[in-house]
Parts: structure tokens; sequence; C-alpha cells
């Protein structure tokens, strides 16, 4: 990466993950300006263009090498893209970096370029990995793929897709435009909105990952996905404190009111909460402490309710003037919740720790 | 066996662990700690003996700079030590509040001689104290605060009322704040005393707290206390308890941390065989989601205090961050509590005393406990003041 020309990640330090942040915030204050976010999201060539500069950066080998960026860089500017509204497809880039780092093949050399360039951009779909029981399977037969991917991110401006397969387990690269292949848009919360894919015999090129790296790459989506949520959930919080300094009602500031302060107090301890526990899953997973799973969903299980309130209580502070779609606050409500919905949510994660703390359930 | 896995503390703490574990397995035997819970519950915790056999290996003080006698360990290290004797459930309370309060004070604004003759009696275990802070009008107001000492001779002379002291009952002195200016504003009067609880004119009064221990009402009627036992300069006593909270809310956040730990470690190992009309409770849904929110929970409790400490070893004072690292975790003991009466059903009503109470009662005295840690110390809605005020910079 060259954001900040950081040193490798064995001696980045958190001075070194601060230029990073800064850097990247900077870059997109530029390029994905808060008065343009909503509507260049809906952009395919928008989303094209910045994506050509994100890897001019660097950022589209996130996953790559962890010598050279680990997990707290990808949460890092997975929180940034969060809070600038910006929906570069970075999440199909990490998880093919992520599973495709093992594999020597010339189409996957090739892929791997084009991606890292800016030329190619990838969707993710995990499939029986996903977590939420809808997500759909995909099974591969030779060279080909059959199934369904549900809630697909980034497909609508893909050129790759890859699906975690179920049988058997492993994943498989499929071109954008490849025959059988079909796209439905499906609008929600989530914008841009996620897509649903069919795929009916669609040539596709099969990959041979273990199950265990293709669940640490779901958790590790799922992480990032929080990350984004936080990310998202922080700006708004600080739109929040910002109004709540200098509107006011009943001839004093909103903010002097202890029904608000309280309010924003603990929308504070829920940010630092799930701040502090995605740091320290992902410092674990970076330093190769296999507790980092049970880290990790400790920070899920958390942030899924913390934020979503978070979310819910900063609309409170900014009464009417935040619910206009003009305002910042409504974008950010969406991308939280769609965010911390996905993957099986909170719950998934909750289950998982009890099956940590208790053993599995008969 | 720990519910969660522990995080790595470091090479440093890891061995002072080891070394804090070796000291207990001699001295905090099978044989006393048999004796220690054959006492009535309201006086464990408390024993001045042990107190003395700590100081006597250096054991009181982990956390003081080696010039004033200590070890000098950095805060992770101090956790370490704090997080060890919790979980022995080792009796400290006789000497905690010298050690982390007083001492600390007496660092910054003890006199040469106060620290030569107190630190080293507290040091020994030999002077324990209780904290003489709030009274009837004076509770989250503290600078309110009425109980006068006016200057007679060599002497201060005491006329006043505290309550609410947790060893009042049982310690050697109270470290009082009292008013020395009645003209002066609120925070500008108070000095702060250190008074023997021997000393004539003093009427102490214990009553019960929920939680199963004892806290007192103290009634001074003109206590001559030596002016040689005022700390720090006179009306300077706001700045000599605001300055020692810092390493208190290190020593009281390790050992609440440590609690909720266990806590957690027994309803889990609980769990795991517990059956209830015919059913193993560890396969309910209900149950299971609720501890799974509860262990992420603790983990985040964790990382509240382990920042603070980052923060002192940084050489900051954690005073927002320390708030929010209180409010986080005394609440989610209450949460704690109320999960497992939900899970433990009546039998989690039960109280240690009761044939075949489930976790030995301590789920119930947990949930009694937990008020003491919303409030103690400065309520919840008082730290969210403080957060709001210091950490959101929001207007007053």
């Amino acid at each position: 990466m060259n954001v900040s020309s950081p040193p490798k990640a064995d001696s980045l330090s958190d001075a070194d993950r601060g230029l990073l942040r800064d850097s990247v915030r900077d870059f997109l204050s530029k390029r994905w300006p808060t008065e343009h976010a909503v509507e260049q999201s809906s952009s395919a060539d928008a989303i094209a263009a910045l994506w050509r500069e994100l890897a001019g950066q660097g950022l589209a080998s996130l996953g790559a090498d962890a010598a050279e960026a680990g997990l707290r860089e990808i949460v890092l500017v997975f929180e940034e893209l969060g809070r600038a509204s910006c929906p570069a497809p970075l999440l199909g880039a990490v998880a093919a970096n992520l599973a495709l780092a093992g594999q020597h093949s010339n189409t996957v050399h090739a892929m791997l370029e084009d991606l890292h360039q800016g030329n190619a951009m990838m969707a993710v779909a995990l499939g029986a990995f996903d977590g939420d029981p809808a997500a759909g399977r995909a099974d591969i037969r030779g060279d080909t793929l059959s199934g369904k991917a549900a809630f697909v991110e980034g497909a609508q401006t893909a050129t790759h897709f890859l699906v975690f397969t179920s049988t058997p387990a492993g994943a498989a690269l499929v071109a954008g435009g490849a025959p059988g292949l079909k796209m439905q848009v499906t609008p929600g919360l989530a914008v841009p909105p996620f897509s649903e894919l069919t795929f009916v015999n669609t040539p596709a090129a099969p990959l041979d990952i273990p199950s265990e790296t293709l669940a640490d790459i779901a958790l590790v989506a799922r992480l990032a996905c929080a990350g984004r949520a936080l990310g998202s959930a922080e700006r708004a919080f600080e739109l929040a404190v910002d109004h709540a300094k200098i509107r006011k009602q009943f001839g004093q500031l909103i903010g002097q009111f202890q029904a608000v302060q309280h309010k924003l107090v603990n929308c504070l301890i829920s940010l630092d909460g799930a701040r502090l526990t995605l740091e320290a899953a992902a410092e674990a997973r970076d330093n190769d402490n296999p507790d980092w799973r049970v880290f990790a969903l400790s920070a899920l299980a958390f942030a899924g309710p913390a934020l979503r309130t978070v979310s819910i209580e900063t609309h409170r502070a900014l009464g009417a003037i935040g619910y206009a779609e003009e305002h910042e606050a409504p974008r950010h409500f969406r991308r939280v919740h769609a965010d911390l919905a996905r993957f099986g949510g909170a719950p998934r994660a909750r289950a998982e720790l009890a099956d940590f703390v208790l053993g599995p359930a008969a | 066996m720990s519910a969660l896995p522990a995080h790595d503390m470091g090479p440093a703490a890891n061995a002072f662990r080891k070394e804090v574990r070796d000291w207990l397995a001699r001295h905090w035997t099978p044989e006393r700690r048999a004796a220690h819970l054959r006492k009535p519950f309201k006086e464990r915790g408390w024993d001045k003996e042990f107190s003395k056999l700590m100081g006597r290996d250096g054991w009181i003080g982990v956390g003081w700079p080696k010039e004033f006698g200590g070890q000098g360990r950095s805060p992770t290290e101090q956790i370490a030590f704090i997080t060890e004797m919790a979980n022995a459930s080792a009796p400290i309370q006789a000497h905690s509040t010298g050690e982390s309060i007083v001492a600390q004070a007496l660092f910054s604004h003890g006199t040469r001689q106060q620290q030569d003759e107190w630190l080293s009696a507290i040091h020994r275990g030999e002077r324990t104290f209780a904290l003489g802070y709030s009274e009837p009008e004076a509770g989250s107001d503290l600078a309110a605060l009425r109980t006068r000492a006016v200057r007679d001779g060599d002497d201060w002379v005491v006329n006043g009322q505290k309550l609410w002291s947790t060893g009042g009952d049982k310690a050697d002195y109270i470290w009082l704040a009292v008013r020395t200016d009645p003209d002066a504003k609120k925070h500008a009067g108070i000095s702060v005393l250190m008074v023997d609880l021997a000393s004539p004119g003093v009427t102490i009064r214990p009553s019960l707290a929920l939680y199963g221990k004892t806290f007192s009402a103290q009634f001074y009627d003109n206590v001559r206390v030596p002016a040689n036992n005022m700390v720090g300069a006179v009306n300077n006593g706001w700045k000599v308890i605001t300055d020692a909270l810092a390493a208190e809310r290190v020593m009281i956040g390790g050992t609440r941390m440590a609690g909720l730990e266990r806590a957690l470690d027994h309803l889990t190992e609980y769990l795991k065989t517990a059956v209830a009309g015919g059913k193993a409770l560890k396969n309910d849904p209900v149950i299971r989601d609720r501890i799974g929110a509860l262990a992420a929970d603790i983990e985040v409790a964790r990382q509240f205090q382990m920042r603070n400490s980052r923060l002192i070893e940084q050489g900051k004072v954690p005073v927002h961050e320390a708030a929010m690292g209180k409010v986080f975790a005394s609440e989610l003991q209450e949460r704690l509590g109320q999960a497992a009466l939900d899970i433990l059903g009546t039998g989690g009503l039960l109280s240690e005393d009761a044939g075949g109470a489930p976790i030995g009662g301590e789920m119930e005295q947990l949930l009694r406990h937990a008020i003491m840690g919303m409030i103690g110390g400065g309520t919840s809605e008082i730290q969210r003041n403080v957060i709001a005020q210091r950490g959101l910079d929001l207007p007053r």
C-alpha cells in the first residue's frame, strides 16, 4: 500500500495506523464528498472510477499479504468507508485476496493483477458460510456452477464473482456476464442495494480451498462489515453531539439537558466498547493468536445491538432535522442496520459464543 | 477454567502472577480459607492478621513507587495481582483503602515525616483505614460537606457526622474530609485529616448494607485531632481527594472485573451439567443467547479496563475513560445477576446458607452487591455527567 507509505505490518505502530486513517479519510473527503456521496453511490461509473483510484493507492490489495497489512488495517479502512458512505467494492476484494493467496493458476494470477490495478471489481457470495440461512448455496460440478446467492453487495458493478461453494467445499470464480448467470437487484435498507444471483450451469473456475480457510474469511468479512458500521455510526454520532452544542430549545442548549447528555454518553460507551473489542480481535488475528475467533465473536455480539441503538439514539438527538433524507444521518442509519443484520447478525455471534463458553448444544 | 480466553498480559505480568500464586499457595492455605469461610458473611474479606502477613512479605503496595517501599509494579501487573487475590478470595479489604487512597495522597501531598511514619505502618498492614466522605447532605455533591474542623492550639477540633463508611466499624483510622473554611466557595474550604477512630468523642454506628456487610455512620463530638494528621495544606483537601482517585479506580476496577469474570465462570460451569425438568439447561436456546450476550459484555468490560491501564502506563490520567469503565462494569454486574435469576429460577434466590443452593448461593449475593457498584465511588448518573462534560465536551 502506498496511501501513507506505511512500513511493513510487522512494525506498524498505532501512530502508523493513525497516518493511514488520516490519509484514507482525506482521500475520501475529496473523492467521495458528503454532499455527493448518495448520488454517486447509484452511479456504476462513479464507483468504477473511484475503485481505480483506490487501487492506485494500494487499497485493492488489502488482505493479499499479511506482512504488509493485517486485519487491523482492513477494519480501519472499512470504518473510513462507512464514515464516508462510500460503497467501494472492497469486501469482495479482501475476500478474494485472502482466498486466492494460496492459488497458483494463471487464471488466478491474472485475476488478482486486474483486481489490484483497479481493472476488475469483485463481489463475494459466502453461500453456506454466510450465516444467513436465506443467503442461498451453490454447488460446483466440473467447471460449472449452479445455485443461488442472495444479499450480494456490489454485484451491480462487479466484473467478477467469488462464490463459496458447498459441495465440494471450496470456491469458484465466475466472470460477470457469464452464460447462465442472472442478477436481480433487491432494494432495501442497504444502499446500494443487494442483488440476488442465480447460476444455471454457469462456467466457473473451481478453487480448492479448505473449509477452515473459508470460515475464517467469512469471519473477517463479518468484522469488516462491523467496522464499516462502526465508522458510519460514529460519524452520525459526531453530528448529533455537534448539534447538541448549538441547538437551543426552551432557552438553552439541548446538550445541557441531562436526558440528552446521558443518551449521548450511552452512545459513546457503545461506540468505544465496539471499537476496543473490534481492534482487540483484529490485533489477536494479526498476532496469530488462535483465540482471535472468540474475541471476534465477542466484538460482533456486542456491536450488533450496541451500534444499532447508537444509530437510533443519534436520530432522537437530531430530531426532525436529521430525519430529512438530505441530512447525512439517514444514510448512516441504513448502513449501520444493513451491515449489522448481515451474516446472521448478533444472534449468530451470541450463539457461537455460547458454543465456546458452554460447549455445543446437544 | 475460565469461560473466556485470558488476555496475554505480557511476560512481566505473567511471571508476576505466578509469583503471587506461589505465595498464596503457601499462605492462603485450604485450612486458612476454611476458617475464614466459617466466619459470618459480614466479617469476611476484612482480616487484619492476613493483612499483616501480606505486609510482612511485601505484598501491600505492589504498585507504590520503590522510593516509598513499594514494588513499583505497572498498572497491568497490579491488575494481575488483584485478579489473583480476587480469584483466591483472599481477604484484602482491611488494608486496601490505606494502600490505594491514603498512600496515593501521601505520595503527593504528605510531609516527609508523614510519609515515613504512615506509609510504613500501612505497608506493614498495621494501620487500616475507612473513608469518611459522605454526609447526610453530601452524597453525590461531596463538596457540600459540612463536618467542621476548627484549629485549637496543636489540634483540630472536629464536629459533625459521616455516613456509609465501609469498614468504619473495623478500621483503625478514618480518612476524613472536613470543612476548615466555611466562608470559602464549596470546593475551596475543605481539608483532609487522618483521625484515630478510638479518639474520645467518636461514636460509631454500624448498619448492615444490602450486600451483607456493614457500613457505618460516625458522629464527631469535639474530637481532637493532632494538626500533624492533616494531609496537604489547609483548605487544599479537594485536590488531595481528587488526585488520589486515579489509583483507586485501577484497584477497584480490577477487583470488580475479577469478580465479574469469576461469576460468569461459575455460572457457565454450573450450566454445563445442570438439568431442569429432565432437560439439560445448556441446550436451552434462550439461555444460550443470554450467556452469549453476557460473555461478549465481559470482554467489553475487560477492554475498558485494559484501556485505563494503557492510559496510566502512558502517563495519562483516565477520567471519562475510567468513568465509562465503571459504568459499564457495574451495570454489567446487575445484568449478570438478573440473568442468573432468570436462568436459575427460584433456586437463584437461595443464599449460601441454604443447602444445595445453585452455585453456592453466589448469584443472589452478586445481585445485591451490584447495587453498591452503581452507587459507591460516584453513582452511574454522576459518572455519566462526568463523561458528558469531560468526554464529549457538552455544556454544563
